[in-house]
This record gives C-alpha cells, sequence and structure tokens, in this order.
C-alpha cells in the first residue's frame, strides 16, 4: 500500500455523487429511486461508512421545522435575520417546507429522534422565537444507518479515490478526474451530472493546539469542492462570510450549547453570568464572544455547575457518546468535571462552510451551481445554517433534480488535454529527488491565515496575506515532495487549502463593508446596505485568478417587517462594535 | 534539501495481543477518515495494525468498530 | 488495480466463512455478512449467535442491527440467554434498534420471563414497535422486582397511549423508584381524563424533586385550568427546577391569577428561574406585574433582559 503507480482508468455513469458524507448519500439514494435504471456512483476519499463531518455520529438537529413547533415562514424569517438579511429565501423556504419529510425518512432508516413517554417527538426549545432543536439519541448509528440504505439500494460506491478537477464541456459538466489516495491511480469518471458534497473546508485556519488535524471540522473536510467548483468556473458566493465557532478550547469540538441549553446549561464568562445577547447562532453571537474573550471579561465557559448532578449526567450520556465521544476522554485528562468547575471555551479557526454561516458555491432552490448539470449541497453550498438536516435535504434536492437532468442529456465532450495536464499537475510532486513536504506547505498556508485573515480584517494585512500566498503558491508548484501516495493526497489537500486560502483574502477584500458580526468585522468599514445588500460571487477569472461581482438579493418570499430587522437590537444595554 | 527524522507520539494505540489483523481483519484501516492506520508485518509474519500517519481527528471510528477491542484512541499530546 | 466498486458479494459465499476454524475469520464474515445489507444474511448471521466464540457471537448480535424483521428478533432474543454479558448487551442493544411491527412476534412470547436483564431488553425492544398485545405483560411486569423492568414496562404503556392503562400508570407513579415514578408521570401526558389530572397533582407533592419537576410540566400537556391551584402550590417549592416548570406551565395555561405570585420570583437570584419568569410574565401580560418587570428592565444577564423589556412590551399592547 502507498506506493506510487502509474495508471488510468475510465468509467462512466450518469450521475456522480462526489463525497460520501452526509449530503451525498442522500443525494444518491434520492436520485436512484427517482430513477432505477440510473448508473449512480458514489465517490469518496475516504470510506463511505465512516466519511464526513457525522463519521461518529450527531447529537441532534438544531434546525428541525417541524409542524406544530415551527412553521416554514417563522423558519424562513430568522434565518434571514440571522444572516443579515442576505439570503435567497426560496433556498431556505423549500429546506424548511420539506425537512419533516426527509425527518420522517431518517426515522424509517433507524435514525431516533428524541420522542417523550408517549412516543411523540420531543422538541427542545433553544431559539427565542421558534422552537427547532430535536435531540438524536441514537445519534451515533446515523452513518450506519446511512451505509445499509446505499448498500440495499444497490449503489455503486467507490471508495479511496479523490476527485482532483471537475471536468467540463459543451457549457456543463462532463465528469471529474479522480486520483486513488493508495496508489496514486488516476480514475476519469464521465458523468452526465455531478452532485457535490464534499464538506466544509475545515482546514483552513490553524486550531489553537497548532495540531494541523485538531479542527472543528473533520479534518478530512479539506475544501476540495470550493477549489474544484472554483477551477471549473463555478460561482461561488458570499466566501468572506466565514466559519467562527464557539468550542471547547484546544479539545476544539463543539460545546453543544443546544444539548445543554434546553436543560439550562449556558454559556457565561468568567464572572459566571450570561452575556450573549444574540439570540440566533449568527456572526454576531460570535462577535460577541470574541469582545468578551478580548475584553478582559474572559475567559469564557460552558457553565454546567449550576445544575442538578442528575442533569449534569444526562447531558454527559448526550455530550460524550454521540458527535465526538472523545470529549469524555478530554474531561478525563484534565480532571475537568462539570460538576464542579466551569469549562472553558475558545473560538474555533475560521474556515467555510454553511452549515454555520452563509458562504460556499452559489446554489438554488433545486441544488444548482451555476454550471449546467454540476450540483452541490451540505456544508459546501450556500443554503445558509443548513446543519446536518440541511445537508440531507438539499442533498435530497439534488439527486432528484440530477436524476430528471440527465433524462435528456449525453455525455458532454471534454478536452482530453484537461486530464493529461491535471495529471502533470497532481504527480509534480512525486517526480522530483527532495523538496518540501506538504504538512509544511499546508502549515505555513495555515499560519498565514490566522496571522492575517482571521477577523478583526485589516486591509493592509489580507494583502500581505495575498503576497505571502503567492510565495508559498510558488514553493509549491516547484518544490513540493512526495515519498508515497498517501503523502500525494496531503499534497493535493494542501493545494486546496492554498486555493482556499485565496478566496478567502480575495472575498474579504472586495466587500468594503462589515457584516454578519466577526464573520466579516473589517474594522475600517461600517455597515453598507445602500452598496452590498447583495451577494458577492467569486469566480475564477481570466487571468486565473479570483474575479468578483455583485448579484442581487432575490425578493423575499416572506416579508421581513422593519421592526422585526432590528428586533434584538432594540434590547441591547450598549451596542457592541459590530452591531451597527 | 534532505528531509529530517523528527520523532512524534502518535495518539492511536492497537493492542497486539488483541488485534487479529491476521485473520485478514483491516476494518480500523477500512474506517479512518484521515487514512492513517496500516497493518504492519513482523519478521515472523505476523501482523498487527498501526498507525503510520500522525494526522488524527481523534473521531474514534477506529475504536468502535473494532471487533476486538484492540484499539485506543488517545487525544494528541498537543491538545490533550 | 484492486477493485474499483464496493462489491455485492454472494451471500452464501460470504457465509462459509463462518466455518473457518479462526474465530477471527468468522469475526471477518460477520462483518462482511453486516454489510451486505441482504436480508438473506440474517439466517446466517442467526447461526452464528450460537457459534462457540464469545467474540463472534458478540458482533453477531452487533451486526443483526443491520437487519429487522421476526427473524433477526428471535436471533436476538435467543442471544439474550447467552452466557457473556457482551453478547447479552449486544444484543439487547440491537434490540431497541427494531422497526418492523411484526418483529415483535417473536418478542411477545418471552414477556413473561422473569429474569431481569432478559427483561428489561425485551421490554425496550417491544416499546417502539407498539403492539397493543405487549399491554398486559408490561402491565404484569410493573410488580417486578426490579427497578429497570418496572421502568421499561412503564415505557411500553406509555407509548400505546390506551386510556385503560391509567391505573397501571397512575400506581406506577407511586413506585419505590424514583426514576420510575418520573416516567410514569411524564407518561400520564397524552391523557386528559380526571384520572391522569389527579395523578399528577399528586406527583407534585413527591419527596423526589425529579418526579414534581415531571408532574409540573406534564401538568400544562392536557391544558386543563383546574390544575393551576396544584401547580401555584409548588412556586415556593426547594427546587428552582421544579419552580421552573411550574411558571412554565402556569404560563401555558394562561394562569393570569398566578401572576402576582410568579412577579416577585424575579427576585431569585437563579439566572434560569428569572429568565422563565420573565418570559411567562409576558404571556400573561398583567398590567399589575409591571412594577416588578421595571426593575430588571437593565438586568445585567441578557436573557432576563430580553424576556424582561418583551414582556413589557406585550403588557403595553
Amino acid at each position: 500500500m502507498d506506493e506510487i503507480l502509474d495508471g488510468l482508468t475510465q468509467i462512466d455513469c450518469d450521475i456522480l455523487v462526489i463525497g460520501g458524507g452526509t449530503a451525498g448519500p442522500m443525494a444518491a439514494l434520492k436520485a436512484k429511486k427517482k430513477n432505477p435504471k440510473a448508473n449512480v456512483v458514489l465517490l469518496d476519499k475516504a470510506n463511505v461508512k465512516r466519511s464526513g463531518a457525522i463519521s461518529m455520529g450527531m447529537d441532534g438537529l438544531n434546525n428541525s421545522v417541524i409542524p406544530g413547533y415551527a412553521t416554514p415562514e417563522q423558519y424562513t424569517k430568522e434565518i434571514t435575520i440571522a444572516n443579515d438579511g442576505i439570503c435567497d429565501q426560496a433556498a431556505v423556504l423549500r429546506y424548511a417546507e420539506e425537512c419533516y419529510g426527509i425527518i420522517r425518512e431518517l426515522d424509517d432508516f433507524g435514525i431516533r429522534f428524541q420522542k417523550d413517554q408517549n412516543g411523540e417527538y420531543d422538541v427542545k426549545k433553544v431559539h427565542h422565537i421558534g422552537t427547532y432543536v430535536l435531540p438524536m439519541p441514537n445519534g451515533d448509528t446515523v452513518k450506519k444507518a446511512l451505509y445499509r440504505q446505499l448498500r440495499k439500494a444497490r449503489i455503486n460506491i467507490i471508495n479511496r479515490y479523490m476527485a482532483t478537477r471537475l471536468l467540463t464541456g459543451e457549457g456543463r459538466v462532463a465528469g471529474a478526474i479522480c486520483v486513488n489516495t493508495r496508489t496514486a491511480e488516476f480514475l476519469v469518471v464521465r458523468a452526465k451530472a455531478v452532485i457535490m458534497g464534499l464538506g466544509a473546508a475545515g482546514r483552513l485556519g490553524l486550531p489553537t493546539s497548532g495540531y494541523l488535524y485538531g479542527t472543528y471540522e473533520n479534518a478530512s473536510n479539506s475544501g476540495e469542492g470550493y477549489a474544484m467548483a472554483y477551477h471549473a468556473g463555478a460561482g461561488l458566493a458570499n466566501l468572506e462570510c466565514y466559519q467562527i465557532n464557539p468550542l471547547i478550547k484546544d479539545y476544539n469540538g463543539p460545546a453543544c450549547a443546544y444539548v445543554a441549553g434546553p436543560m439550562g446549561g449556558y454559556t457565561a464568562n468568567a464572572k459566571g453570568e450570561r452575556f450573549i445577547e444574540c439570540d440566533y447562532w449568527s456572526g454576531q453571537m460570535m462577535q460577541e464572544f470574541y469582545d468578551e474573550l478580548q475584553g478582559g471579561k474572559g475567559p469564557v465557559y460552558l457553565k454546567l455547575n449550576h445544575l442538578a448532578e442528575e442533569t449534569v449526567a444526562e447531558i454527559e450520556r448526550v455530550l460524550h457518546i454521540v458527535e465526538r465521544p472523545t470529549r469524555g476522554h478530554f474531561h478525563a485528562g484534565r480532571g475537568t468535571d462539570y460538576r464542579k468547575q466551569m469549562i472553558e471555551m475558545h473560538i474555533s479557526e475560521i474556515g467555510f462552510c454553511s452549515g454555520h454561516s452563509a458562504s460556499g458555491v452559489f446554489v438554488d432552490e433545486h441544488a444548482r451551481t451555476t454550471i449546467p448539470g454540476l450540483y452541490a449541497a451540505g456544508d459546501m453550498a450556500n443554503v445558509p445554517h443548513n446543519y446536518m438536516l440541511g445537508a440531507f435535504t438539499n442533498g435530497a434536492f439534488a439527486g432528484m433534480d440530477a436524476a430528471d437532468f440527465i433524462a435528456d442529456v449525453d455525455f458532454a465532450d471534454f478536452d482530453m488535454g484537461t486530464v493529461d495536464a491535471e495529471r502533470t499537475r497532481v504527480m509534480a510532486p512525486t517526480k522530483r529527488d527532495d523538496g518540501i513536504p506538504p504538512n509544511q506547505i499546508e502549515y505555513k498556508t495555515r499560519r498565514l491565515v490566522n496571522d492575517y485573515l482571521q477577523p478583526p480584517k485589516v486591509t493592509a494585512k489580507m494583502e500581505l496575506a495575498q503576497k505571502r500566498f503567492e510565495e508559498v503558491r510558488e514553493d509549491m508548484e516547484q518544490g513540493m515532495y512526495v515519498r508515497d501516495s498517501h503523502e500525494l493526497m496531503r499534497a493535493l489537500e494542501a493545494s486546496t487549502i492554498l486555493d482556499c486560502a485565496d478566496m478567502a483574502a480575495a472575498a474579504s477584500l472586495y466587500r468594503t463593508e462589515s457584516r454578519w458580526g466577526l464573520y466579516h468585522n473589517r474594522v475600517e468599514y461600517e455597515r453598507d446596505d445602500e452598496n452590498w445588500f447583495c451577494h458577492t460571487i467569486l469566480t475564477k477569472g481570466e487571468d486565473g485568478k479570483p474575479a468578483h461581482r455583485k448579484q442581487d438579493v432575490k425578493p423575499y418570499v416572506v416579508e421581513i417587517a422593519e421592526d422585526e430587522k432590528d428586533a434584538y437590537y432594540k434590547q441591547r444595554v450598549e451596542p457592541s462594535v459590530a452591531a451597527e | 534539501m534532505p528531509l529530517a527524522q523528527t520523532a512524534t507520539s502518535v495518539p492511536v494505540t492497537v493492542n497486539d495481543d488483541l488485534c487479529i489483523a491476521d485473520k485478514g481483519c483491516t476494518v480500523c484501516v477500512d474506517v479512518c477518515p484521515l487514512d492513517v492506520l496500516r497493518i504492519a508485518e513482523a519478521a515472523d509474519g505476523s501482523k498487527t495494525a498501526y498507525m503510520k500517519y500522525d494526522e488524527c481527528w481523534y473521531c474514534m471510528p477506529c475504536e468502535a468498530d473494532c471487533p476486538t477491542g484492540a484499539v485506543t484512541v488517545n487525544l494528541p499530546y498537543l491538545l490533550k | 488495480m484492486s477493485a474499483l466498486f464496493e462489491e455485492f458479494d454472494d451471500i452464501a459465499d460470504l457465509a462459509e466463512g463462518l466455518d473457518d476454524p479462526s474465530a477471527g475469520a468468522r469475526i471477518m464474515a460477520v462483518i462482511d455478512l453486516a454489510d451486505s445489507a441482504d436480508p438473506a444474511a440474517i439466517p446466517y448471521l442467526a447461526r452464528a449467535i450460537a457459534d462457540p466464540d464469545a467474540g463472534v457471537r458478540k458482533q453477531a448480535a452487533q451486526a443483526l442491527t443491520d437487519f429487522d424483521g421476526p427473524e433477526t428478533a428471535a436471533a436476538l432474543v435467543q442471544a439474550l440467554s447467552d452466557t457473556d454479558m457482551a453478547v447479552i448487551e449486544a444484543a439487547a442493544i440491537s434490540l431497541t434498534e427494531l422497526k418492523l411491527p411484526e418483529a415483535g412476534d417473536a418478542i411477545l412470547p418471552h414477556l413473561g420471563d422473569q429474569d431481569e436483564i432478559r427483561l428489561t431488553a425485551l421490554l425496550a425492544g417491544i416499546k417502539e414497535l407498539r403492539r397493543p398485545e405487549a399491554m398486559e405483560p408490561a402491565i404484569a411486569a410493573l410488580s417486578h422486582s426490579a427497578p429497570a423492568v418496572r421502568m421499561q414496562a412503564v415505557g411500553v404503556i406509555g407509548w400505546l397511549q390506551d386510556e385503560t392503562s391509567l391505573d397501571a400508570l397512575q400506581q406506577a407513579a407511586t413506585d419505590p423508584d424514583t426514576q420510575v415514578r418520573r416516567t410514569a408521570v411524564a407518561a400520564l401526558g397524552f391523557s386528559k381524563s380526571d384520572a391522569a389530572r389527579t395523578a399528577l397533582m399528586a406527583a407534585l407533592k413527591d419527596p423526589e424533586w425529579m418526579v414534581r419537576e415531571a408532574g409540573a410540566e406534564t401538568l400544562a400537556k392536557s391544558g386543563d385550568a383546574s390544575s393551576i391551584p396544584a401547580l401555584r402550590a409548588v412556586l415556593d417549592d426547594d427546587f428552582w427546577q421544579v419552580r421552573l416548570k411550574s411558571v412554565r406551565s402556569l404560563g401555558k395555561l394562561g394562569a393570569t391569577e398566578a401572576a402576582l405570585q410568579i412577579a416577585p420570583m424575579m427576585d431569585i437570584p437563579v439566572p434560569n428561574l428569572r429568565k422563565e419568569c420573565a418570559a411567562v410574565l409576558g404571556e400573561l401580560a398583567v398590567k399589575e406585574t409591571l412594577p416588578f418587570l421595571e426593575k430588571y428592565a437593565d438586568d445585567t444577564d441578557p436573557d432576563v433582559r430580553k424576556n424582561v423589556r418583551w414582556a413589557m412590551d406585550r403588557i403595553a399592547a
């Protein structure tokens, strides 16, 4: 294993799904269900059994729109407000209308959602207005249940192949170029439609521990979806709206306030007092978190030590078994106990992820990107705040729409020269006798991301970042060296990470206003609705560098009254830095 | 530009007495999202899983899915 | 190049590995059979439940999680009688993953089993299958000596949502075990009957706070205003958790007569309780509570402050 072999295979399929985490499996299942004759291939650089953000499971849904607890209109309104108005509501509304059907389907798959003692859904209230949290008591079995469905539906699964570039021709998608992560052999997949579900760009910033893989997101989610969409010419929206999350410091896993919240736990400052004003998980909330950390009132803590022993035990059962089970080991190692003390929290490194923000490959309510036949869903697509249930639901939309799309088209022609050029690019680090290993290229890129791109954003710093990224790119293209195919996978990831860093800098410089709280806090600019109430769309320009344009926010389908827009600003004691 | 041999402690450990890689088991190697585990073959031909690359997200499928309980995931030293 | 696609092997071929002399190889065969997700694998896995090696049996019990129906359930029920605790535990978990009601056919005949561990697992397995035939044995299990059994029995009864079970649930609400009582009290939530309400009001006087908390929370479900006086009586409970649920329920029931009793509770230095009081005072919107709220319009706790201001707006409107 791991030796570098020379090989190229070509296969054809109707629909290629790249990414076997959350959105991908659902897309594959739905496409196959809608068109049982379609040849659907699901490809992953890891193993579909345990790949993606929910590799170990998920402890609950935090955006379930369940009849009787919330309405699709109410949800759409809240997501619009949480995203400072920049949101094409059609996709959010469609999600909200159809996610309950997906919940019931997942239930049929064997994924359990918390029910009360009469067997009814036990929805918990966290948000100020609507009620969306639904715990998943056997959330550790999610991937197993999905895999079972894929096998039953006889989906063709390809594991351990990493897609590196999309193929296009005739103005639409034509397939993808992939490389085996254990042999470096190439695979060209011709497809009539391609669905991308490649997750977040989770290895963009460097975690405070300095450990490259100690990231908030699953470290295998290194942003290939963003890079591939970019190089294929698709539009990416609002990349300046970074993802930054509250987390358990050093462990770097989610604090899961939405698990502890309904049971009485909360985020507190050093005095043990609540300080978060914002009602929504948003950049505004992260700004408040940041202000508290920086303003002398920190550290910030997860506070559970005011709760009864029985309650803490219940919270622990959920937090330490599901999603990130090593969290229990972490606290044991530190000698920290929720009962005795508050647990130190921090904010995550930056990343791209629409699960908790609003950036990503631009898609409409059918999960269509700007390239015909190319779809994106889940953390990499720009439907805001879609979390795990959004990945499932939008993945379903992509699968169903792709099944229709392939009915009328044949394979698009593409230039074989693209394949040759890509093989040369990919294999370059294997052709050298020595040089810089991928981990050093990656470390340097990500260290620069922390130094220069992390908010608060400063123009001069971001320009410096661009200069330094160019130097790293030169080193990478001319001097990166790998010894085996595993390192080659890391080299390809390093290249993706650098692409994402370039996009993060360019997008952040383009939007000359502050918006989304900490996510795009440009210290030199105030919020500017007149010029910037719009999406920013980043594409690959003629010169091979990021190009930008503005795109109107589509007219709202759910009206937001003036007094609702700032419903919560009125309730503040004093505005914080970014509350403008 | 020669490469250095820098030592690093790895978070995943395997109990050789329990590991059944000899019988063709590759469960932990298969499920790792970061693909950091491999099977080592000793001089006497016996096989056991081990962590080859220090690139761990401490996510735990290797430990959870191991049929004999041979795998333990510790936290990487840098963040523990 | 190795096989590109994951394979769909013939089940009988995969099952040959179950005859391998090495236990490790048999474990691998079990894993492959599970991954097939093909129901044709069930009989082979059922056979592996009787393997001489405990590791193989445990893996088989785990593997059956991927399947459903009476044959799967029967194999898991068999595994509950294993001599190895790890096998029993795996089977117990797999039983709770069953979804098809007909899987209950294999469980129902065993519900008379008096063994604590087996009966607990069998009841937990039948609960979500919602088989009406389980009612009678579940009610009988309420007199089992083990609290774990009684707890699962209450679960089965609660999920069936059958008014004829009210006597049994009412009985369980006075069980010697706290968790059983708490579960039984929550299970009474489906019924709007006087009997259920009487039992819930009695639960408010339970010696354990968690039971009182469950009672206070569940009383709002029927929407019946006659429970208001009982809820008001626990507003001075020793545990803030109980007071909080009582406040919440009084809000849901629109108990305006309790507003002036809730308002002074704003002074109690428990952030969670104060926040709930402010929210409920807003829901009740009784003008006389305004002075109590005004005191905290600039509270340092954002959740308290926001709810106070919201409540003041509601009262003004």
